[in-house]
C-alpha cells in the first residue's frame, strides 16, 4: 500500500516513539520517587525541603559505597539479585537516618518561625550536605558499572517491543518504583500511622489535641520520603553515573514534578513525575536537544500561573 | 529601627566591597612593575577546575604541579609556593575572573599554570596581559586561543599542548580511515567541546562524511533521549566530553539501545578508570608516557608521593608547564640580577624556553608563529576488552 522507504521512515519513527516513550517512563518514575518525598514533607509540614535532591545524592553515593564493598560491579561476592536489594536497602536506610537528622538539626528548631527561616535553612543544608559529599568523597563522577554485572545480563536481557530492546535495567528501575509508590499509598491510606499522617496534614493543631504524636508523625514523613530518595538514587545511579553536586538539578525537578502532579499529594507526585519524565524525553527528542531543560522548567512557570494546585492537587480556597 | 540599622549595614558592606575591588585594581597595576626578590618565596598559581564534574582533570593536575614545584624548584634555586584557584566547569567563566583579578593583585604570584579549560582562558586572559602575568595552560585546547581572527588569548598565554585545530582534524581523519560514513557529532554547550566539534565537523564534512549535530547541555546525565537521535546507520558518535564517566555513560546506552556507533571521544575523556567501553576511543595529546624509557624514574617519585594513583593524561602536560613556568622565572631573575623587576619579564621568557626529553615525549618548544607547542601533535587510543587504551593512531 505505501512505497518501501515511506514504511521504513514510518517504523523508524515508530521505534524512535516508543524509545522515548520508555526513557520518560523511566526519567518520571525515578522523579516521582522523588516528588514524593516533596510532598509527604510539605504535606505536613508545609515546608518545601530543598535539602531532598542532596538526600537522593547521598542515596546515590551510598549505593556506590555498599556495591563497592560486596566486591563491585566486575566481581561482586552475593548474587545479582541480592545485589541490588542490598544496595538499596541500604541506601534507604542510610537516607531514612539522614532525613531524620536534617528534621531534627534543621528544621525542627525553627517549626515556628517564620517560612522563610526553614527554607533558608533547607538551602543551607543542601549546600552544606553536597559539599561535604565532594570533600569526602572527592569530584569524580561514582559509575556503578552496572555493564560489568554478570557480563552486561541487565542491558542484553528483556524483552522487544517493536524493534525497541526494553532491557532488564529498566525493567528493575520501572517496577521498583511503581512497586514503592503503591506500598507508600498503601501504607498511607491503611495504616494507623498513615492516617495520622492526613491528619496531622490536614490540620496539625486538631490533629495534636486529638491525641496524635505530631512530632513522631513529622519524623516519619522525613523517613520515608528520605528512604524514597535513597531508593530512587540507586534505581538512577545504576543506569547514570553520579556526583556530589547532581542533587541540585535533580532535586529540582523533582520539585517540579511535585509542583506538577500537586504538592502535599501521592497520585500527583506519580502523575507529575511521568509528566515531566515524558516532556523532557519528548523534548529531547522532537523539539530540540538544546533546550530540554529549558522546557521543562517553562512547564513548571506555566502550571505556577495557570494551576497553581498542580494536576491533582487540591486549590487553597481562604475565606476572608 | 533594626531593620534600618540592617540597611545600613548592607549598604556599608557594598560600599566596602566596591572601594575593596577598586583597590585591588590600583594594586594590580602596581604589582605590575614592582621587583619582586628571587630569594623571597615566589608564588606560582594553578587555576584548574577543583571541583565539579571536571575536577578528576584540576585533581590530576594538582597532583603533578605539586610534584613538579617539589623536585623542580630547587633545581632552579628558587622557593616556590604552590597556589591553587577553583574553576568548576559548571560556574561558566566567573570564578576564573575572579581569580585572575586575586593573583594580578599579589606582586608576589609570577606565573599562573592554567587556566585549565578554554572558556576560563578566554575569560581572564586580558586580566593577565595586562598586568604583565604569564599563564600557561596544561590543557585549554581551544583553537581560537593562540590563532585566528577572534583571538580569544592574549600574547602572555601560553599553552603546551597542541590546540583543537589539530586534535579535530585528527580525529575527523581517523574516524575517516576507519570507514566512517555517518557521524555524530555531539556538543555540550560550552566553548571546549563546541570548538573541537566544530573542527571535527568541518573536515568530515569537506570530505563527504555525513554529520548530524547534537547539543546536549553540561547539566545533562541520563543521554537515554540524545542516544535514541542517534541513526542505527551511525558509525561514530563524536563525544568531546570533560568528564570520562559520561563517555562511559553514553557509551553504555547505546549498547542499552542497540546502536552499532563507537564512541570517539577527546582528550578530556581520556581517563581508563572511568571510560572504558571496549571498541570506543580516545585521542590525547601525548602518548603513553609511562612507556618513554627516561621518563621511569619520574614517574616513581610522582607514585610515591601518590600512592595507587594511576598516570592520567591532565598530569604530566602540568608538569611540563610547570617547569617552563620554573624555568621562565629562573631566567627572568638571572637577566634581572636577582629580582624580577617586572612580571612581563617572565612572559619574555617563556618563549625561550627549551626542554629536552620533556615529560610528554620528545624535546618542547614553542612555535615561532603561535605560543602553541611547536610540532605537537594528537594520538589516538582504543580502548581494549580488558579496559585498557592501546594507541592506535
Amino acid at each position: 500500500m505505501f512505497p518501501e522507504p515511506f514504511r521504513d521512515r514510518l517504523a523508524t519513527r515508530v521505534d524512535e516513539f516508543i524509545q522515548l516513550t520508555l526513557n520518560g517512563l523511566t526519567l518520571g518514575s525515578v522523579y516521582a520517587l522523588i516528588a514524593l518525598g516533596y510532598s509527604l514533607v510539605y504535606g505536613i509540614l508545609k515546608l518545601l525541603n530543598f535539602a531532598h535532591g542532596d538526600v537522593f545524592m547521598v542515596g546515590t553515593f551510598i549505593g556506590f559505597g555498599t556495591l563497592q564493598l560486596l566486591g563491585g560491579s566486575a566481581d561482586p561476592v552475593v548474587p545479582v539479585w541480592l545485589l541490588l536489594v542490598l544496595i538499596t536497602l541500604a541506601a534507604m536506610a542510610g537516607c531514612a537516618v539522614l532525613g531524620v537528622a536534617i528534621e531534627r538539626f534543621a528544621y525542627r528548631p525553627l517549626r515556628d518561625a517564620p517560612r522563610i527561616a526553614p527554607l533558608i535553612s533547607a538551602l543551607g543544608v543542601s549546600f552544606f550536605i553536597a559539599y561535604s559529599m565532594q570533600l569526602m568523597f572527592g569530584a569524580a563522577l561514582k559509575n556503578y558499572d552496572t555493564f560489568s554485572l554478570d557480563g552486561g545480563a541487565l542491558y542484553f536481557n528483556g524483552f522487544d517491543v517493536g524493534n525497541v530492546r526494553v532491557p532488564l535495567i529498566r525493567i528493575i528501575t520501572i517496577v521498583s518504583a511503581f512497586v514503592m509508590m503503591i506500598l507508600l499509598w498503601l501504607l498511607v491510606t491503611r495504616t494507623r500511622i498513615g492516617k495520622a499522617m492526613r491528619a496531622t496534614s490536614h490540620d496539625r493543631e486538631a490533629a495534636a489535641m486529638m491525641g496524635i504524636d505530631i512530632d513522631r508523625v513529622i519524623v516519619f514523613a522525613f523517613v520515608l520520603g528520605s528512604a524514597l530518595a535513597g531508593a530512587a538514587g540507586v534505581l538512577f545511579a545504576l543506569r547514570v553515573p553520579t556526583y556530589a553536586t547532581i542533587g541540585f538539578l535533580i532535586g529540582l525537578k523533582g520539585f517540579t514534578a511535585a509542583v506538577i502532579g500537586g504538592i502535599g499529594s501521592i497520585p500527583g507526585a506519580l502523575a507529575g513525575g511521568l509528566v515531566l519524565g515524558f516532556a523532557e524525553a519528548y523534548t529531547q527528542g522532537y523539539v530540540s536537544t538544546r533546550w530540554s531543560d529549558l522546557f521543562v522548567f517553562v512547564i513548571l512557570i506555566l502550571f505556577l500561573l495557570f494551576r497553581p494546585q498542580g494536576l491533582l492537587g487540591k486549590a487553597d480556597i481562604r475565606k476572608v | 529601627m533594626r531593620r534600618r540599622g540592617g540597611i545600613a549595614i548592607a549598604l556599608t558592606a557594598m560600599v566596602a566591597a566596591a572601594l575593596a575591588s577598586t583597590a585591588g585594581a590600583g594594586s594590580s597595576a602596581a604589582a605590575k612593575t614592582q621587583a619582586v626578590g628571587c630569594k623571597s618565596t615566589l608564588k606560582v598559581a594553578l587555576v584548574t577546575p577543583l571541583t565539579g564534574g571536571a575536577g578528576f582533570l584540576g585533581n590530576d593536575q594538582l597532583s603533578w604541579a605539586k610534584y613538579a614545584v617539589k623536585t623542580l624548584a630547587p633545581k632552579y634555586g628558587l622557593k616556590i609556593s604552590l597556589i591553587t584557584g577553583d574553576t568548576p566547569v559548571e560556574q561558566g567563566p566567573a570564578p576564573a575572573q575572579t581569580l585572575a583579578q586575586k593573583y594580578v593583585a599579589d606582586k608576589t604570584v609570577v606565573a599562573v599554570i592554567g587556566p585549565a579549560t578554554s572558556g576560563a582562558v578566554a575569560a581572564s586572559s586580558q586580566v593577565y596581559r595586562d598586568a604583565g602575568l604569564a599563564h600557561i595552560s596544561p590543557s585549554a585546547t581551544r583553537t581560537s586561543l593562540t590563532k585566528g581572527p577572534a583571538l580569544e588569548g592574549t600574547s602572555a598565554f601560553f599553552r603546551v599542548v597542541p590546540g583543537d585545530y589539530i586534535q579535530g582534524p585528527t580525529d575527523a581523519n581517523f574516524m575517516i580511515k576507519k570507514g566512517a560514513k555517518n557521524v555524530v557529532v555531539i556538543d555540550f554547550q560550552e566553548p571546549y567541546s563546541q570548538g573541537l566539534a566544530n573542527a571535527a565537523e568541518n573536515v568530515l564534512d569537506k570530505k563527504g562524511v555525513t554529520t548530524t549535530r547534537l547539543s546536549i547541555a553540561n547539566t545533562v546525565t541520563d543521554f537515554s533521549s540524545f542516544v535514541t537521535k542517534v541513526p542505527s546507520s551511525a558509525d561514530f558518535v563524536f563525544f568531546p566530553t570533560q568528564k570520562p564517566g559520561d563517555a562511559q555513560n553514553f557509551a553504555q546506552q547505546l549498547v542499552e539501545q542497540g546502536k552499532k556507533a563507537k564512541v570517539f571521544g577527546g582528550d578530556g575523556s581520556n581517563d581508563s578508570t572511568q571510560f572504558k567501553v571496549p571498541g570506543s576511543f580516545v585521542s590525547n595529546f601525548a602518548p603513553d608516557i609511562t612507556a618513554i624509557a627516561y621518563n621511569k624514574s619520574l614517574i616513581a617519585g610522582w607514585q610515591k608521593d601518590n600512592p595507587g594513583k594511576a598516570v592520567g593524561s591532565f598530569g604530566p602536560p602540568t608538569y611540563l608547564a610547570v617547569q617552563v613556568a620554573l624555568n621562565a622565572i629562573k631566567r627572568a631573575c638571572d637577566v634581572g640580577k636577582g629580582s624580577i623587576k617586572e612580571r612581563a619579564d617572565v612572559v619574555r621568557n617563556v618563549k625561550r624556553i627549551f626542554v629536552k626529553n620533556s615529560i610528554l615525549g620528545g624535546d618542547f618548544r614553542f612555535s615561532t608563529k603561535s605560543n602553541d607547542p611547536l610540532n605537537a601533535k594528537f594520538y589516538i587510543f582504543e580502548i581494549q576488552s580488558n579496559g585498557s587504551y592501546k594507541l592506535v593512531g
